[in-house]
């Protein structure tokens, strides 16, 4: 066991190229109803001490996919496909045992939820404890005095006193902090953090981001951020991958995303978010349409019903991921993306179609 | 079951149609434990019914009640089971088999009218300090607590002995016979996990959007209690009710055990007590019995925790 | 939830202050349960001996004269109103003196005293057993959710909880006893410092019968729990942590589910006392429920009366346990009765 240990350890600060490579990633999920194809062939890589934003609406795999990286999803009626490279070691057929030796150690999580991911029976010091404890094979008072540090970097006040007291005593953002602090603890390489800010109050959530990203740049690590909310990663992440419906739709560095976006649903995220230029009242748009049925996910383009330049091609044939000619770090799947005339025509015959229809 | 647990990890779309049922629930087949229960005590009830009522429809099967059966030309005692006895035979030469299907009726009976007392002493109180809590709360927490305080064998066994006293002092009691003594005994004993439940549903129901609705629009509060939480409260009831019955007539064997139960007929646990003595004999006469019991108490048991998985109560299953 | 946002700072002199406050309110309430109980069983075994001479000839039995009559009446105070009566016997039960036999002209006490001891280890023995099998069976059964062990289990336990002692005890004497012989008929009482094998012997079948039942109601209530709590997002967070599956299991997820089956130990208590009662019939055992159920037939009201008060006082001093160990397991709950 211990072997392991230091062999992935060695192998993550050492081996050159990406910590994180995706060929082809699925999840499939077996129920009565049929198989969920959470994740539908799924392919990037990451960089180290890179960030980057996962986006899409819930239902789109995001979570599943951030999951299937890690590990962590339950094992019983879950198939799961493709190749993940961590650190140049394949990562995605290992079982709990093996894994058990990265999470925490290289690979941490951070929950939606800072009410119900902290065990509430137990102090706030003894779960930070938990994995140097563990991992590091720290003493008792080692280990209680990296805690109490570690909690001085999250910024939380008297960090002796809230070492001795349980999760209900703290406030929804202290226990962002703390979850930030527990998945700190080892140094990991690669953080994944599954919207760590949806549940807290808005004043909140910057701080938490900011605290994510300086986080980041102290300790050179890679940041997942998964969310629904395009605002949330716009300054907080290098690089944005979208998903729609289990699969990856567009994927391009943050600011060449927001300003030379391809895909139309990327184009609906983004406005649906509120921006501080509009005028206030400006009325938001909304996407029209459900998120696609993943058991029987529609064929050709998986957005086309709920698309506003459809096309008959993007009801047939799948749009593959390829890159824009001018930028190859940005992919995008569509037929008719945005800016080229193809996009123009459809969007004025389909207004005019709805304009008729009315 | 399997994979919806998972749901939550699952990010079903919202527009998903239910899931696919199983061929058992679309053909309506319910599920094995509640067709063997329900068959198992329909079975029971009708057949102790006849024997009681129309001995001569299951002659062929049952003896009369006071037959002793013979063999070589004397009293056949603890006969082993054969064709013609199929339980054996026990201590005076009766069959077991027709004593087990005689003793069912008084058990049912008992069951299901000391479950009646509780459910509605204990439905009451229940409701009463789930609706107003406060002191009428408080004051009936007390009471059943006391009323948890004593064992309820206990209880039943000096309730019961003292009933039996009083008979002869007060002649307004004359109606109390042993199955009423013990139909009522047990009811009592009954009351206190049956408010206890019925107070934590009425609890969460009070502050519903419906209860708060009635309120608002005006309604006082015996419509609020009988017109709205009353009939929400129904599936609680009948859960409890069912796992109840369970327990109460394990209770009534205890009691005939212990010398306790009705004279005529003999009930199960009468049965067990009057063939203990010779166990290493004949097990037949105490293991036959014992599974009437054990099936009786598990069939209800099945159908109070099938109705709680179907109205999602937790407090009522075992 | 609200309140946890800004929660409520404690010295640690206050929160123990509170402590207290909370033990005595508890400490009142299961004085004032008592009270009535044992007040209300005097009371129901006086009902309808309305001539003054009535306790005494019941409890005297038999042909008696009116000479003893008398004399019983005047010398426990029957003739006295019953509260008075309570008074006094509340008194001895303080003082240490439970009343007197009538019947076998003997303290309660020297009476009494072996036959508590077995009822004593019966039930310690039964609860201790029910739990220790319940608790790692669930944990088990949790692990591996709706595998078919799992739901071999499951029925199992449910039909355990289906069997009452009587026919528990039946079908163990039929196996142990009859069958395979390896277990004596009668549960004779040894005393573990006398002879601990025989002791052992005698007590495993009734103990048996006991807590099976009931230790296959606590395994359900845990099992429920314990799935429950191992679909929360801190288990997850506990794997994310690299934290071994036994870790989780028994330090994250047994403690965070022990709550149904604590509470339910009070009210299983008053049933495995009821229980025995049965147990030690079948049995032959001379213990409290043997004795309970020879003075009732017989009317000796003073050892009802006694020994009532003992299984009632022990039954509310376990629930009164239970309530503050639960208080000890969660610092919430600890929080919230302080608060109130």
């Amino acid at each position: 066991m211990s072997q392991t240990v230091n062999v992935t350890q060695a192998a993550t600060r050492e081996i050159a190229g990406p910590l994180l490579e995706l060929t082809d990633v699925t999840t499939h999920f077996r129920t009565p109803r049929g198989m969920v194809r959470a994740v539908d062939g799924v392919s990037f890589t990451l960089d180290r001490g890179q960030s980057l934003g996962i986006v899409g609406e819930s239902g789109s795999g995001k979570t599943i996919l951030s999951r299937s990286i890690m590990g962590l999803l339950p094992t019983r009626g879950t198939e799961r496909g493709g190749s993940i490279k961590f650190a140049g070691r394949e990562v995605g057929n290992l079982g709990r045992k093996q894994m058990r030796t990265i999470w925490g150690k290289e690979m941490a999580m951070i929950f939606q939820d800072p009410m119900t991911s902290l065990n509430p029976l137990m102090k706030i010091g003894a779960q930070i404890s938990e994995p140097l404890r563990i991992h590091l094979g720290m003493s008792h008072a080692d280990a209680a005095a990296t805690a109490r540090r570690l909690l001085q970097d999250v910024r939380i006040p008297e960090p002796d006193r809230r070492l001795e007291q349980y999760p209900h005593e703290l406030s929804g953002g202290m226990r962002q902090r703390v979850m930030i602090a527990i998945a700190m603890a080892c140094g990991p390489t690669a953080l994944f953090a599954d919207e760590p800010t949806t549940a807290l109050d808005v004043t909140v959530q910057a701080q938490i981001l900011d605290l994510l990203g300086e986080q980041r740049r102290d300790r050179n690590m890679s940041l997942v951020l998964v969310t629904h909310d395009l605002g949330v990663v716009a300054g907080h992440t290098d690089e944005i991958a979208v998903m729609y419906g289990g699969k990856l739709v567009e994927k391009a560095p943050t600011r060449r995303l927001f300003a030379a976006m391809k895909m139309p649903y990327t184009e609906a995220l983004l406005a649906s978010i509120p921006k501080m230029a509009d005028p206030s009242h400006t009325r938001l748009s909304v996407i029209g349409g459900r998120p696609p049925d993943l058991v029987h996910p529609p064929i050709g383009c998986r957005f086309a019903p709920r698309c506003p330049y459809a096309r008959e091609k993007c009801q047939s044939d799948e749009p593959p991921l390829i890159a824009t000619d001018d930028d190859p770090s940005h992919t995008f799947a569509c037929w008719y993306p945005v800016g080229s005339p193809e996009y123009h025509e459809s969007r004025e015959r389909n207004a005019a179609k709805k304009v008729e229809a009315a | 079951m399997t994979a919806t647990i998972e749901a939550p990890v699952v990010e079903m779309p919202a527009d998903a149609p239910p899931p696919k049922d199983s061929l058992r629930k679309r053909l309506h087949i319910p599920r094995f434990s509640v067709l063997f229960s329900v068959l198992w005590l329909v079975g029971l009830t009708t057949l102790t019914l006849l024997a009681n009522y129309a001995p001569s429809v299951v002659q062929s099967i049952m003896y009369p009640y006071s037959t002793k059966i013979r063999a070589n030309g004397k009293a056949a005692k603890y006969l082993a089971p054969n064709a013609q006895n199929w339980f054996g035979t026990g201590k005076s030469a009766e069959d077991i088999f027709s004593h087990c299907i005689y003793g069912a009726k008084v058990t049912l009976i008992i069951g299901v009218g000391a479950t009646l007392v509780g459910l509605i002493v204990g439905g009451f109180i229940g409701i009463v300090s789930g609706y107003f809590r406060g002191w009428t709360d408080r004051i009936s927490s007390i009471f059943t607590d006391c009323l948890l305080s004593i064992p309820p064998l206990l209880l039943a066994l000096i309730l019961i002995l003292r009933l039996d006293d009083l008979k002869d002092v007060y002649s307004w009691l004359s109606w109390c016979t042993r199955t009423w003594q013990i139909t009522l005994t047990l009811g009592l004993v009954a009351v206190a996990p049956f408010a206890r439940i019925v107070r934590a549903q009425t609890l969460t129901l009070r502050e519903r959007e419906f209860v708060m609705a009635a309120r608002s629009l005006g309604a006082n509060r015996s419509r609020i209690i009988f017109r709205e939480l009353l009939p929400n409260l129904v599936p609680a009831m009948l859960t409890v009710a069912f796992t109840g019955l369970g327990i109460l007539i394990a209770a009534e064997a205890g009691l005939a055990f212990l010398g306790l139960g009705v004279e005529s007929p003999h009930t199960w646990g009468k049965m067990i007590d009057i063939a203990r003595d010779d166990i290493d004999k004949a097990w037949w006469a105490t293991v036959f019995p014992c599974l009437m019991l054990f099936l009786t108490v598990l069939s209800f048991n099945l159908l109070g925790d099938e109705l709680a998985r179907r109205f999602d109560i937790r407090e009522a299953s075992v | 939830m609200a309140a946890a946002a800004h929660p409520p700072r404690f010295g640690s002199l206050l929160l123990f202050e509170v402590l207290v406050r909370y033990l005595v309110q508890r400490l009142l309430r299961f004085a004032v349960v008592f009270f009535i109980v044992t007040f209300g069983l005097m009371v129901l075994m006086r009902l309808g001996m309305n001539h003054p001479g009535d306790p005494a000839r019941t409890m005297l039995g038999g042909t008696v004269t009116q000479a003893q009559i008398d004399d019983v009446t005047a010398r426990y105070h029957l003739d006295s109103r019953l509260i008075v009566q309570y008074w006094f016997w509340l008194k001895g039960m303080v003082t240490g003196d439970m009343g007197v036999s009538v019947q076998q002209n003997l303290p309660v006490s020297t009476y009494i005293g072996t036959r508590v001891l077995v009822t004593f280890f019966l039930g310690v023995y039964s609860l201790l057993l029910a739990i220790v099998v319940a608790i790692p069976v669930a944990v088990f059964q949790s692990y591996k959710r709706d595998s078919v062990r799992d739901k071999f289990l499951s029925v199992s336990s449910f039909a355990f909880v289906a069997i009452p002692p009587v026919v528990m005890g039946v079908l163990l004497i039929q196996l142990f006893v009859i069958h395979l012989g390896w277990f004596p008929r009668t549960g004779e009482k040894i005393y573990p410092w006398d002879d601990p094998v025989a002791h052992v012997k005698n007590f495993a079948l009734p103990v048996l019968a006991l807590a099976l039942p009931v230790g296959a109601v606590f395994s359900r209530l845990l099992r429920a729990d314990m799935v429950r709590t191992l679909q929360s997002d801190f288990i997850t967070l506990a794997s994310a942590k690299g934290v071994s599956t036994q870790r989780i299991l028994w330090r994250h997820g047994l403690r965070n589910s022990l709550f149904s089956l604590v509470t339910s130990i009070g009210l299983q208590l008053a049933g495995i006392v009821g229980g025995a009662i049965v147990v030690e019939q079948l049995f032959n055992m001379k213990g409290m429920g043997t004795l309970l159920v020879s003075t009732i037939l017989s009317k000796d009201l003073f050892v009802v009366q006694a020994l009532s008060a003992i299984i009632v006082a022990t039954v509310v001093m376990v629930n009164l346990v239970v309530d503050l160990s639960y208080a000890l397991i969660d610092p919430r709950i600890r929080q919230m009765r302080a608060l109130s």
